[in-house]
């Protein structure tokens, strides 16, 4: 299968057609059919994955996929597994683009596993080997996991002024701040086909790792009173959720301000909404946002606020994890260099809802008020 | 151990102590000695008395070996021994002497590889079923050329002389000897130690002799004849005089009718001529001509170190018959059709006192190979020979097993080798068999035996190895076979569908794709396979350093217990 045009990638991804997707499947099928039948080594081409071939693009602060390629071919013993799971996901992939369904990815994981022939051996052992396929596959035709009708599980809420509607259920119009006090649950699937963003009153979003302190702001009527759209992270930002702050910046032009635990966990968090994921480096220009900016926590908070005595120590794993990121071209400056380094010499982190040592409403009528007026913020 | 060793020299002591007691005291005395204890080995001992003065009565008469073997159970710990071959038979007078007479007809200071060296003779087997049961043992013999005849043979412990009753002539043809014998506290078994597998070594080792067995329970076994041909009659030697003792060469001269060292030398001792005794001359400071009666210790010590620093000829190989390695083959395929066998008959050597010895070693692997234990196990079977006769018990003591250890086999691709489906045979040859005991059931650690037996392990491990490696290969083949027709199916089925093709056309040309790749990986395997077995000579050259190098350690081991 020969790789998907380099140059495409300048193509506008979101626009595609379900049909235009279905015939490149077609396509590096119909180069497999043709190579079986030439008596050569079914190849499938996709880009490779991971660190080795990620670049970090400066100019526009974001994490692109390089051009290194990988082969997978069905006769070598170490490949031929893989080469005949991505077969398979292909062809159902190929299906639901064709009956117009859609799929999380572990239903497409339980649709496809089944035992092989006589053996004890089935077509896929756990989710992760179907979920590698389909960014191999995504990489192979160049499109985006939503374009081939796949999603993962939603995570991630959104509560604030902003007025939604949802294309493919009703045409529902809903506003996400009278949703209740838990906001929006954002979806996987999250394009402009989908879910259109019908009208903004707000200033900024403000992204928030844990569902604890995204309540703590919502109970403390943050929303309203600082004209923020609230995103809940719970953790590392899921694709729909990212996809959605990539849009609320982009289309509504709003500043997007990340705010997390302060040690290299939550960190990585915000880089991945800034500059985006090596996962997913080939959809940066789709889910980052490069001018977002970080609040806090940062180790300088703990000698602002006098919250000594509520640090905790670092694990090894943050050690180890703060050494890797030091490392990261995208975290070659200045201000984060200095945030690492003291956290691997004092060896301590600082929790978002340690603030609460202060008392519970300071988070939302001292901290965050004074830091993002005052811009205190971390490139 | 070496102490018990039994020398030419012990062997006439033995002789003359015996005309000094009853024979029946001897017998008592030496029983353990004689390896006539355990229960179930006494059993087996009479068994491998019997058959082996048939075999060798048969081949010095030029005859190919029918054995029949029966044992009934008459009682508790009490049997019926019969054993019939179709050999030369014995007369009236000579019946006496070999199953009446203890050591009658000993060979222990003939230089000559015989099967008879061991054990107590047909003889001490007459004495122990007089002494158990009270019954004399039934004979019949015909020699082929006057009537056959039956009697009833036991020994007069006072006078060690044969008792011959119920002589009777029989009207049938009958060429052989047949004998029956009733023992008791003896115990049939059938394990390692036992006489069915005794029976079974003795004919892979004598694949020209067919031996028939009927165990207590009825069970029929038949070892057929796989080689049509009479082995070649071995021949006395002399010592050779790399391998004498000082104390050996001493002995030699007290019985030499040679008047002078010089004639002593050339007439006692294997490939020695004029220029091997000019040579010796050279190198020792006392007139040769002097009587060798007469010669000192340290004269003797003047000769064995000259004859260390002389070349010699190799030892002659009229002494050492082995079975040949197209035999080995023949008779353990018959009998154990292994997957995989590896012959190998290496050149003879000689260990200290100068007697010729000669290693044939076989490895059989798989089919059945090994034997299996009670529990249904495999385990790695050691079958020792000396002179063709099978060695079942000491295992431990046997320089053969020491040998069989001190390998590094994991080497071979064995990664197991207790648990291996393993047949290793190993046949020691010699004029004179280093026993550790007069048991005679174990071959003593001589430095030059363990180094020869090593070699030729190595040597036929190697092959083995080399085996086990292309099955592995193979098998390997197969299974990356199986998975990329495993996954076939799957990936026509999903191209099929995507592109609307044949799918079963789809799956044969991915299968015919497969099969062309695993035969290019196999073409280069072979190739690889090639280049390994071309690197084989230069691997003998290491394999003796290795043993060198194991010779040194044990050496210096032994030094540091000293």
């Amino acid at each position: 299968m020969a790789a998907a045009e380099k140059k495409s990638r300048k193509r506008d991804k979101t626009t595609e057609t379900p049909k235009e997707i279905a015939k490149r499947i077609e396509q590096s099928a119909g180069s497999i059919v043709k190579e079986i039948e030439t008596k050569k080594d079914p190849t499938f081409v996709t880009q490779q994955r991971g660190k080795s071939n990620v670049e970090f693009d400066e100019k526009k602060g974001l994490l692109r996929l390089g051009d290194k390629e990988t082969e997978r071919n069905f006769l070598n013993i170490g490949h031929a597994r893989k080469f005949m799971q991505t077969m398979l996901v292909s062809s159902k992939t190929r299906d639901y683009l064709k009956e117009n369904k859609t799929a999380s990815i572990r239903e497409i994981y339980y649709e496809l596993k089944h035992t092989l022939g006589t053996s004890k051996e089935n077509t896929f052992e756990d989710q992760g080997e179907s979920d590698g396929c389909i960014v191999d596959l995504e990489h192979s035709v160049d499109t985006i996991r939503e374009k081939l009708n796949l999603h993962a599980n939603p995570k991630g809420t959104l509560y604030g002024d902003v007025t939604l509607r949802d294309k493919v259920h009703n045409n529902d119009i809903f506003n996400a701040l009278k949703l209740g006090r838990g906001g929006w649950s954002i979806m996987s699937r999250i394009e402009p086909d989908e879910i259109e963003i019908k009208k903004v009153n707000a200033k900024y979003v403000l992204v928030i790792e844990t569902a604890a302190m995204y309540e703590r702001l919502i109970e403390e009527g943050f929303a309203k009173k600082q004209k923020a759209i609230l995103v809940g992270t719970g953790g590392q930002a899921a694709r729909g959720t990212r996809r959605l702050v990539h849009r609320l910046h982009t289309e509504a032009k709003l500043p997007v301000i990340v705010f997390t635990d302060g040690d290299p966990y939550g960190w990585y968090i915000y880089s991945v909404i800034k500059q985006g994921s090596m996962a997913l480096a080939a959809h940066s220009d789709y889910l980052a946002c490069p001018e977002a900016k970080y609040v806090g926590m940062t180790l300088d908070d703990v000698k602002e606020y006098g919250l000594e005595n509520v640090t905790e120590r670092m694990k090894d794993g943050d050690i180890k994890r703060a050494k890797e990121m030091m490392a990261y071209p995208w975290f070659q400056n200045k201000e984060w260099q200095e945030q690492l380094k003291k956290a691997l010499t004092q060896k301590i982190r600082i929790e978002q809802q340690a603030l609460a040592n202060k008392s519970l409403e300071f988070v939302a009528t001292e901290y965050l008020p004074k830091k993002i007026k005052k811009k205190q913020f971390l490139p | 151990m070496t102490e018990e060793k039994i020398k030419p020299v012990g062997a006439e002591e033995l002789a003359k102590e015996f005309k000094e007691h009853s024979v029946a005291e001897f017998f008592k005395k030496n029983k353990q000695m004689l390896g006539l204890y355990g229960k179930v080995r006494t059993l087996t001992t009479v068994i491998h008395e019997y058959v082996s003065n048939s075999l060798d009565a048969c081949e010095e008469s030029n005859i190919l070996p029918d054995i029949e073997v029966k044992i009934d159970e008459l009682g508790s710990e009490y049997y019926e021994v019969t054993v019939k071959d179709n050999g030369p038979g014995l007369t009236e007078a000579t019946v006496g002497k070999a199953l009446g007479q203890l050591l009658a007809g000993t060979k222990f200071h003939r230089m000559m590889q015989m099967r008879g060296q061991q054990g107590i003779g047909s003889a001490g087997c007459t004495m122990l079923s007089q002494t158990t049961t009270g019954n004399p043992t039934k004979v019949i013999t015909g020699t082929g050329k006057s009537k056959p005849i039956s009697l009833k043979i036991s020994i007069d412990p006072k006078h060690n002389s044969p008792k011959i009753t119920d002589l009777k002539k029989i009207d049938k043809e009958f060429r052989g000897l047949a004998i029956q014998a009733k023992f008791k506290d003896v115990l049939y078994r059938d394990s390692e130690q036992g006489p069915l597998e005794y029976l079974r070594r003795t004919a892979i080792a004598n694949p020209h002799a067919q031996i028939k067995f009927r165990d207590p329970e009825g069970k029929s076994y038949n070892f057929k004849r796989t080689l049509n041909k009479i082995p070649k009659p071995p021949k006395e030697v002399k010592p050779h005089p790399k391998g004498i003792t000082v104390d050996e060469l001493i002995t030699l001269s007290k019985y030499t009718k040679s008047r002078n060292v010089n004639s002593f030398l050339k007439k006692d001792f294997d490939r020695m001529g004029n220029k091997g005794l000019e040579e010796v001359a050279k190198r020792t400071s006392f007139d040769l001509k002097k009587d060798p009666k007469q010669m000192s210790w340290h004269e003797s010590e003047e000769i064995v170190k000259a004859f260390r620093e002389i070349d010699f000829i190799a030892p002659t190989l009229d002494a050492l018959s082995p079975i040949g390695e197209a035999q080995i083959k023949g008779s353990l395929e018959s009998i154990v059709h292994p997957e995989f066998l590896t012959v190998n008959t290496r050149k003879p050597q000689v260990y200290a006192g100068g007697f010729p010895f000669q290693i044939e070693i076989a490895i059989a692997y798989g089919g059945n190979a090994g034997r299996q234990i009670s529990s249904g196990e495999m385990r790695m079977e050691i079958m020792r020979f000396a002179n063709r006769a099978p060695l079942l018990f000491d295992q431990g003591n046997c320089a053969i097993t020491k040998a069989v250890h001190s390998v590094d086999w994991k080497r071979y691709g064995l990664r197991d080798l207790e648990t291996a489906p393993l047949t290793i045979l190993v046949n020691f040859i010699s004029v004179h068999i280093p026993y550790t005991g007069a048991g005679k059931q174990a071959i003593a650690d001589e430095d030059e035996v363990m180094e020869e037996v090593r070699l030729a392990l190595m040597q036929s491990g190697r092959k083995t190895g080399m085996y086990i490696s292309r099955k592995r290969k193979e098998k390997e083949k197969q299974m990356k076979r199986e998975m990329f027709y495993k996954y076939i199916p799957e990936v026509a089925g999903a191209l099929s569908r995507i592109t609307k093709k044949n799918e079963e056309k789809l799956k044969n040309q991915l299968e015919k794709l497969v099969l062309e790749k695993l035969k290019l990986e196999e073409a280069k395997d072979a190739a690889e396979m090639e280049a390994e077995e071309v690197k084989n000579g230069s691997l003998d050259e290491q394999e003796k350093e290795e043993t060198k190098e194991n010779k040194k350690k044990s050496k210096k081991k032994k030094g540091a217990e000293e």
